[in-house]
């Protein structure tokens, strides 16, 4: 069993490097494919405060937004490239997730929650009110793509014109993409692992137990928050110049909402299943938008089978689909064992 | 100019304060955000709108409309909230934001997603005209009835917290759960009543609404139930005089903020004064001091 899903996970990487070499490849499903990419980063960075630190985080969105708008400022206005814009855009966020977080990290529960849904639509209330800077609502068009036409290196390895195709146009994005997805997901999986992430499950499972065990709440907290806001500004860096449009619209709630969706459905605190839940509900979402239509339904109604798929799954798995059992349902089993025992000792 | 803005923000506040009270009372009981509170504030516009289009009366299809808002308001906590009393708070919370987005779709299949008018022949000529003028301010009819109804509802929801049984009960389940159900409380029926109660008034408020603007869509109960939670967060959530007090201040504030400072971040004022509440004085104007169960 375990080893039939480890050779479907290398079966599912492969078919999807090789998808658009393909002769079969279709432009519309590559760039289904890169988004849900983009949500697959997304969601990785959300997951370290909900899941890692049990902090809900609603704002997500806001960081998005600043990564977005930071990249395509700096494009248009001083036509920098990728590679620079990237750290410079990741910073940006880091910084405003610093600046949000110092100041509400005592905070715990729907409070924080609150703090931070406020935030994400502050800024969007600056993204559409500050024409000078952001153009308001009509957005800002004709962001330059990132040069990934490397047609030369074709000619360089003398491969055929027919493989061409590979070195421009959307397949470069594609894998540059994947390459973003595996170094996040890689960053993720290392800090998981080490003493930074122990210390965010300790303080998700037991603040009042994690301090007093010399746990640096503050500290830790802030580095969760500026590495998941950073990684929410790498997102939106990207999107930005790979749409070459961005928009106010593109930062609202319900962003936030979506890439919590994906996260909980893969059950919070994996990252893995971080992955799967992305690509479920982008792919949902797809096929929704094209059906829906068809059923004489506006295509945005497909939030009624988000909203409708997250009471169901949190009804029947509050853990999300693919955890099979949570750290915190262990301890609570555990603390209700220790208390029979307890008890039983007192009666005897 | 300054009286007539105070007159328009205290009645935007007495509106807000009508959600607020279902939001706090929901907190105070069962201490979870209904997010879908603000959908059932546009409910209530939107199935007056259909019992008028069915030819009842005016009075008649308010009535109705706010008993269709408390059965919904009762049954989205049987479906939604009440599997997941036991479950980790943040299950609920993201229910809650599921099912206010289930609802505010469902309303955009029924009833269209544009913005639709308030039927102007079900409602009185004269509601339009002013009732009172002082000088250079105006108070039309619709703004007294606003306050009227508000004010008498609000007497009303704080007779049925203090005076009955059932108020007693809802004020024992805030204190303490546990010990509430050792003294013979049905716990469940008091929350029920809780929803329904609260769904009633946040109901009459988006109606109202409805008819003040002349306008009513689908997406109207998001930013409505913000500014309603900011206001109950202003006033001390679980408290209900607090979220009235808090509803008019964001009410005022809101329109002098948008009058004097600038009038695109009008919707602004809300979150800031909500961050800033939240930082620096979590319990409110009005809350006592709570220190939350994680």
């Amino acid at each position: 069993m375990r080893g039939a899903a480890q050779s479907l996970k290398y079966l599912l990487l492969a078919a999807a490097l090789a998808y658009p070499l393909m002769p079969f490849r279709d432009v519309y499903v590559l760039h289904v494919l890169v988004l849900i990419m983009v949500y697959m980063v997304l969601a990785m960075g959300l997951n370290i405060l909900p899941g890692f630190c049990g902090l809900l985080d609603l704002g997500f969105v806001g960081f998005y937004g600043i990564g977005a708008y930071t990249a395509g400022l700096l494009t248009i206005h001083y036509n920098m490239s990728f590679w620079v814009i990237v750290p410079l855009a990741v910073m940006n966020g880091a910084f405003f997730g610093v600046l949000l977080g110092a100041p509400t990290l005592r905070l715990v529960g729907d409070y924080f929650a609150i703090v931070t849904f406020g935030f994400s639509e502050l800024v969007v209330l600056f993204l559409t009110n500050e024409i000078w800077l952001t153009r308001g609502p009509l957005g800002i068009p004709g962001i330059a793509p990132i040069s990934l036409d490397v047609t030369w290196l074709a000619t360089l390895m003398g491969i055929d014109e027919r493989w061409r195709y590979a070195f421009r146009g959307e397949v470069p994005y594609y894998y540059l993409a994947m390459v973003m997805v595996g170094l996040v997901f890689l960053v993720m999986t290392r800090v998981e692992d080490s003493r930074l992430g122990r210390a965010w499950l300790a303080i998700r499972e037991d603040p009042m137990a994690a301090a007093s065990c010399g746990v640096n709440l503050f500290a830790y907290k802030v580095i969760a928050f500026a590495v998941s806001t950073g990684i929410g500004a790498l997102a939106g860096a990207f999107l930005a110049r790979w749409t070459l449009f961005i928009s106010p619209d593109m930062f609202k709630f319900w962003e936030s909402f979506l890439v919590l969706c994906m996260v909980v459905l893969g059950g919070l605190g994996n990252i893995r299943g971080a992955l799967v839940g992305s690509a479920i509900l982008i792919a949902l979402g797809e096929v929704l938008r094209v059906a829906l239509p068809k059923l004489g339904l506006p295509a945005e109604t497909r939030f009624l089978a988000y909203g409708l798929i997250m009471v169901i799954i949190m009804r029947f798995r509050p853990h999300g689909l693919f955890t099979q059992v949570a750290e915190s349902t262990m301890q609570s089993s555990l603390i209700k064992d220790l208390r029979a025992r307890i008890a039983a000792r007192r009666t005897a | 100019m300054l009286e007539q803005q105070l007159v328009n923000g205290f009645t935007l506040g007495l509106i807000y304060a009508l959600i607020a009270v279902g939001y706090t009372m929901v907190y105070g009981v069962i201490e979870l955000i209904n997010f879908a509170h603000g959908e059932i504030y546009m409910l209530g516009a939107f199935l007056t709108l259909s019992f008028i289009s069915m030819g009842l009366p005016l009075p008649l299809a308010v009535l109705l409309a706010m008993l269709a808002a408390a059965a919904i308001g009762v049954l989205l906590d049987i479906i939604a909230y009440r599997p997941l009393r036991e479950a980790p708070r943040l299950a609920a919370l993201i229910t809650a934001i599921g099912m206010s987005i289930f609802l505010q779709n469902l309303a955009m299949i029924i009833w269209g997603s544009r913005p639709m008018p308030f039927p102007k022949q079900a409602l009185p000529a004269f509601f339009s005209e002013p009732a009172l003028t002082f000088s250079d301010v105006t108070i039309s009819w619709m703004q007294v009835i606003i306050y009227a109804v508000a004010i008498i509802l609000m007497i009303g929801l704080n007779l049925i917290i203090t005076r009955t049984r059932v108020g007693t009960a809802m004020r024992a389940l805030a204190q303490n759960q546990t010990a509430a159900s050792l003294m013979g409380i049905n716990v469940n029926r008091v929350i029920s009543f809780t929803f329904a109660l609260g769904s009633a008034m946040g109901a009459m408020a988006g109606i109202m609404v409805s008819m003040y603007y002349n306008t009513m869509y689908p997406t109207m109960g998001y930013l409505a139930g913000v500014k309603a939670f900011a206001a109950a967060v202003l006033g001390g959530i679980g408290s209900v005089p607090g979220a009235m007090l808090g509803g008019v201040v964001l009410g005022i504030a809101e329109t002098l903020g948008a009058g004097y400072v600038s009038s695109p971040y009008r919707d602004g004022v809300a979150y800031a004064v909500m961050i800033l509440v939240i930082i620096f004085r979590p319990s409110g104007l009005l809350g006592r001091a709570v220190t939350e169960k994680a």
